[in-house]
């Protein structure tokens, strides 16, 4: 495994080139040489630099998992399936107009809501569908925008390009909703703040989400577009196993399809990901298998466990246990992931002590590889 | 260019070639001059055309060569003597009308004036028009000195007029931008006439100006070029210096003629070798130079690019009769003059240093070592670029960044003008094919139809505005007519700017001032229902996301205007910047992550230089136009511009 920090030629050799990148948006935007379009990362010119933060901050260059949990949560990387965690609940909104747009329950969107009413960011990075259904991600600064960001369309949408775009001398606080592969870049920039682009001290709130894959736009797209009819759509959804089914909702109704047509575009880069719950977020969310309409929070920093508590006390969330069975069910979920990523990344390295990107303890690989 | 008209027989002015060339054809008598811009050729139609009013003749810049020429035709058949220039690519894009216009007669003094580039230093090619010449059996003149180029474009009509044919006057960059004293002769003062002449004198149902039956005409022009060979023999435009019998005689042409005088003196070898310098090139004076050759046991023959001389003269030689001396030739065959680019006084001394078996060093090797190396010490590295300000920078920009996010590997054809920069850095290598005019668009219809092929890299095509009526538009119907895919980008900076702005059918104006109609390029691609936008290459983000759109799209051909006025026909006409430029080092962030200071290592406008002590980008007060395009380059906003 190579620990040095690279340039961005590296960065497209290593990670663009070999199927590697996962369109987190975290090396572009912030320099003029690397942006996203379409799906793609592309490089505009080529930059000289033999060390760039296009390559430190990528999460799919080496990252000692250690110093970044220490930073961000306080201790090393732990060996349980869900990372470190204060809490494992159940919630949803209590806001008819949220839950009418949400995904499931709602946390999110409330959440951030709560964070902007309460001073506690001055925004949030989101992602909406775009009118033809592509995702997009902004900065929302007001509950009306947040509430764009509701619902999921399943696909890599590079979010932190917008991150990168806000000016260094910018006081305004961020909250950020992220997929794991996002968080751990944005970890990566907790613990080694960038020098001349933005000022990461001023992401104040981390949202994860959970995260099994995500879908790369380009054939993704084209299979929505020869099979629907885009304007009308108005939620995709992939509901909990056993369904194995990806549905789309529009004016007319419901129209399903096999998830096996729709995982030929899952990002290669999926592949070879380790975390399934955003464990270096403050909160992480994602639904409850069997139980619509709700979603499993995993409260991990202060930060997030303060936030739950206002929520609850100002009546934004309404909270739950996690059945113990679906605690069982969604570490076991979390445990394979990891198990078959590790396996996979093995595969590609051709070598045990390769782990690509993954810097972890030699005893916490040997765990989960056993 | 003032001197051209004065009305002073017999007074010398100081004049460059092409002005010579000019008064040559005043002295004629012309009432009609046609030409297309093109280095070296340019002056010529440029100092016509300031005193065509004044003088009462018609100068035009005409659409392209092969108009110029048709026009020039038509003046002469109406019995006005006329004249085309144009330089020697120009020659091939006449070639067609050239090759048939020989096969009839003319009606008033025709001549094309065609100036060679050798080396081409201001072209893509060095071709050497004596070649046509020869070819289409057209009496072609070359001038050595600047006298010359007067005297023999006058006599040119003279003689066009009694061989009944066009003739050609070729001139090479060293006469036509060189400078040199010429004697003026008499301004005619003849009232034009113009009259076509319905009625051919032996075959009534046809005009002259019909070649056919054209094999009874091809040999009829072989009787033409018979008689002018006679006249030749004894043309004051040929002449020998030397000794009676030379050891070495050097038959030379043009500008070489210098060369050859230079090195013969320098060698001191004047009781040794003599020069027969030719100015009638075709058809050759076969009996004068007969008698030379008989003179001399060695021949080098000195001339620029071909070996037109070189192998006429041998084709010579296998006629005459057994007995004949058979002198050694030197020259091109034999690798004592290069057969490329062109020649100069020590390469000429050179040969004949060699032939003479004369040791000769111009300067002694260390001083010539260090010559070679100062340059590279004092002189700044500099290479070739659009000028401060230049649109084509933006929309070269527009295009790197549109083809790299569209992401299937596309490109440029192109073809020549200010944009061929494009072929290096100033355009971010982002031309990648560059022929002759139009052949841009003409190439991309051909990789435009390759689908079935497998092949599905976007094309775009660029050509500035004059060429896009120059020899575009023939290619952009083929397109729309066969359906072929790409993108063709005019690149619209409204001037014929690389050969110094002159006007074109876009403009509006004449090349002799008038107010004239607009051609509306967006208006004739309309016409043909293809898509067109129209875009302000400094609004960098529509001019990127037009581009994408226009590549993204399938199917016959799309056209893309760029249009922003060259910054100099701006500038000069407005005499002030538009924005005043400056950086802020705070904010600039130099060669750190995040910059690596695009604007001077990728953008590149010499207006902006990198400030390597203070590790900041600075601008160039002095060289800097003031476009503010750099601003929208800075991802810092560290580049301030203010308007002026």
């Amino acid at each position: 495994m190579d620990m040095k920090v690279k340039g961005s030629k590296e960065l497209l050799t290593e990670v663009i080139d070999t199927g590697l990148c996962t369109l987190c948006g975290a090396c572009a935007g912030s320099c003029p040489y690397l942006v996203s379009y379409k799906g793609r990362i592309v490089l505009l010119d080529n930059c000289t630099l033999s060390e760039g933060q296009c390559y430190q901050y990528c999460p799919r260059t080496y990252t000692d998992m250690d110093a970044i949990s220490q930073q961000v949560l306080g201790m090393p990387y732990s060996s349980a399936e869900l990372g470190i965690t204060k809490e494992v609940l159940m919630a949803r909104s209590t806001d008819a107009n949220i839950k009418g747009r949400a995904q499931y329950g709602g946390t999110v969107t409330a959440i951030l809501s709560l964070a902007l009413e309460e001073g506690l960011v001055d925004g949030a990075i989101l992602t909406r569908m775009s009118d033809d259904k592509t995702p997009s991600a902004f900065l929302a600064r007001s509950r009306k925008e947040i509430l764009q960001g509701a619902g999921s369309n399943y696909m890599a949408c590079p979010v932190l390009e917008v991150l990168n775009h806000i000016p260094k001398d910018s006081t305004e606080r961020m909250g950020v909703v992220a997929m794991p592969c996002q968080v751990l870049a944005l970890s990566k920039m907790r613990n080694e703040p960038p020098q001349n682009r933005i000022n990461i001290g001023n992401v104040k709130l981390v949202v994860g989400l959970f995260c099994t894959w995500a879908l790369s736009l380009n054939g993704f797209h084209q299979f929505l577009l020869e099979n629907l009819d885009l304007p009308r759509v108005i939620k995709f959804d992939i509901p909990p196993p056993p369904a194995n089914r990806f549905d789309a909702y529009t004016s007319s109704g419901k129209i399903s399809f096999p998830l096996d047509e729709i995982r030929k575009f899952i990002m290669p880069a999926c592949t070879y990901c380790l975390d399934m719950t955003s464990e270096f977020a403050d909160i992480s969310v994602g639904s409850v298998e069997g139980i619509e309409g709700w979603n499993t929070v995993i409260v991990r920093t202060d930060v997030g466990a303060d936030l739950m508590k206002m929520a609850k006390k100002k009546g934004k969330l309404e909270v739950n246990t996690l059945p113990p069975g679906n605690l069982a069910h969604l570490k076991e979920a979390s445990l394979l992931k990891k198990k078959r990523a590790l396996k996979e990344i093995i595969a590609k390295s051709g070598d045990r002590k390769n782990l690509l990107y993954v810097g972890l303890q030699e005893s916490i690989i040997d765990n989960l590889l056993a | 260019m003032a001197g051209i008209g004065i009305d002073a027989p017999g007074t010398t002015e100081l004049l460059i070639g092409n002005e010579a060339i000019a008064r040559g054809a005043l002295e004629a008598g012309i009432g009609f001059a046609a030409a297309y811009p093109g280095t070296p050729s340019t002056e010529i139609m440029e100092s016509l055309a300031s005193v065509a009013k004044k003088m009462n003749f018609y100068a035009e810049w005409s659409v392209n060569e092969k108009v110029a020429l048709e026009s020039a035709a038509g003046a002469s058949f109406a019995g006005i003597r006329a004249i085309a220039a144009m330089k020697q690519n120009g020659v091939s894009v006449a070639s067609d009308f050239l090759a048939n216009i020989v096969m009839s007669g003319i009606g008033a003094g025709l001549v094309l004036v065609c100036c060679d580039d050798p080396s081409a230093i201001s072209s893509s090619n060095e071709q050497d028009t004596r070649n046509i010449a020869k070819w289409l059996d057209i009496p072609l003149l070359e001038p050595g000195t600047f006298q010359e180029a007067k005297d023999m474009t006058k006599w040119a009509f003279d003689l066009a007029e009694e061989l009944d044919t066009i003739c050609i006057i070729r001139s090479v960059t060293r006469i036509a931008h060189a400078r040199g004293n010429v004697k003026l002769g008499e301004l005619p003062r003849k009232e034009h006439k113009a009259h076509f002449d319905n009625i051919c004198p032996v075959a009534p149902t046809l005009t002259k100006f019909i070649p056919y039956p054209s094999a009874w005409l091809h040999q009829q022009l072989h009787v033409k070029l018979d008689k002018a060979r006679e006249v030749f023999e004894s043309s004051p435009f040929n002449w020998y210096t030397g000794p009676e019998e030379a050891e070495l005689l050097i038959i030379t042409c043009g500008s070489c003629w210098l060369y050859s005088l230079e090195a013969v003196k320098t060698l001191n070898l004047e009781n040794k070798v003599g020069i027969l310098k030719l100015g009638t090139i075709w058809p050759l004076p076969q009996k004068l130079i007969e008698k030379h050759l008989s003179k001399s046991p060695k021949i080098l023959v000195v001339e620029e690019i071909d070996p037109f001389l070189e192998g006429s003269i041998k084709e010579m030689i296998a006629d005459l009769p057994p007995a004949s001396p058979h002198p050694t030739f030197y020259g091109k065959h034999s690798g004592h003059i290069n057969a490329y680019g062109e020649l100069n006084p020590n390469m000429v001394i050179g040969a004949t240093a060699r032939i003479m078996d004369i040791t000769y060093e111009s300067r002694p090797a260390e001083y010539s070592k260090k010559a070679a190396e100062i340059p590279f010490t004092y002189m700044p590295l500099r290479i070739m670029t659009f000028c401060p300000g230049c649109p084509h920078r933006a929309t070269f920009w527009a295009i790197k960044n549109a083809l790299r996010l569209d992401g299937r590997d596309g490109f440029v054809t192109g073809d020549i003008g200010c944009y061929s920069m494009a072929i290096g850095p100033a355009g971010f290598f982002q031309e990648r094919t560059m022929y002759c005019m139009g052949a841009g668009a003409g190439v991309a219809n051909g990789l435009g139809k390759l689908a079935q092929f497998g092949f599905n890299q976007p094309v775009l095509a660029v050509c500035g505005d004059s060429t896009f009526f120059h020899a575009t538009i023939p290619a952009l119907i083929n397109g729309v007519y066969n359906h072929s895919n790409f993108t063709l980008v005019i690149l619209d900076n409204s001037a014929t700017a690389m050969t110094g702005f002159q006007p074109h059918p876009g403009t509006g104006i004449t090349a002799m001032g008038e107010t004239t109609r607009v051609v509306d390029i967006e208006d004739l691609c309309h016409s043909l229902g293809v898509q067109v936008d129209v875009c302000d290459p400094f609004d960098l983000e529509n001019a990127t996301a037009t581009l994408l759109k226009m590549i993204a799209e399938n199917g016959g051909p799309r056209v893309v205007i760029m249009r922003r006025e060259c910054e100099l026909v701006r500038a000069r006409r407005e005499k002030k910047p538009l924005y005043k430029v400056h950086v802020d080092p705070d904010k600039c962030l130099g060669e750190a992550c995040g910059c690596n200071r695009l604007c001077t290592s990728a953008f590149s406008c010499p207006g902006l230089i990198w400030d390597k002590d203070a590790g900041k980008a600075k601008i160039d007060e002095v060289i800097c136009a003031g476009c503010g395009i750099c601003a929208d380059i800075c991802p810092q906003e560290a580049i301030i511009k203010e308007a002026v």
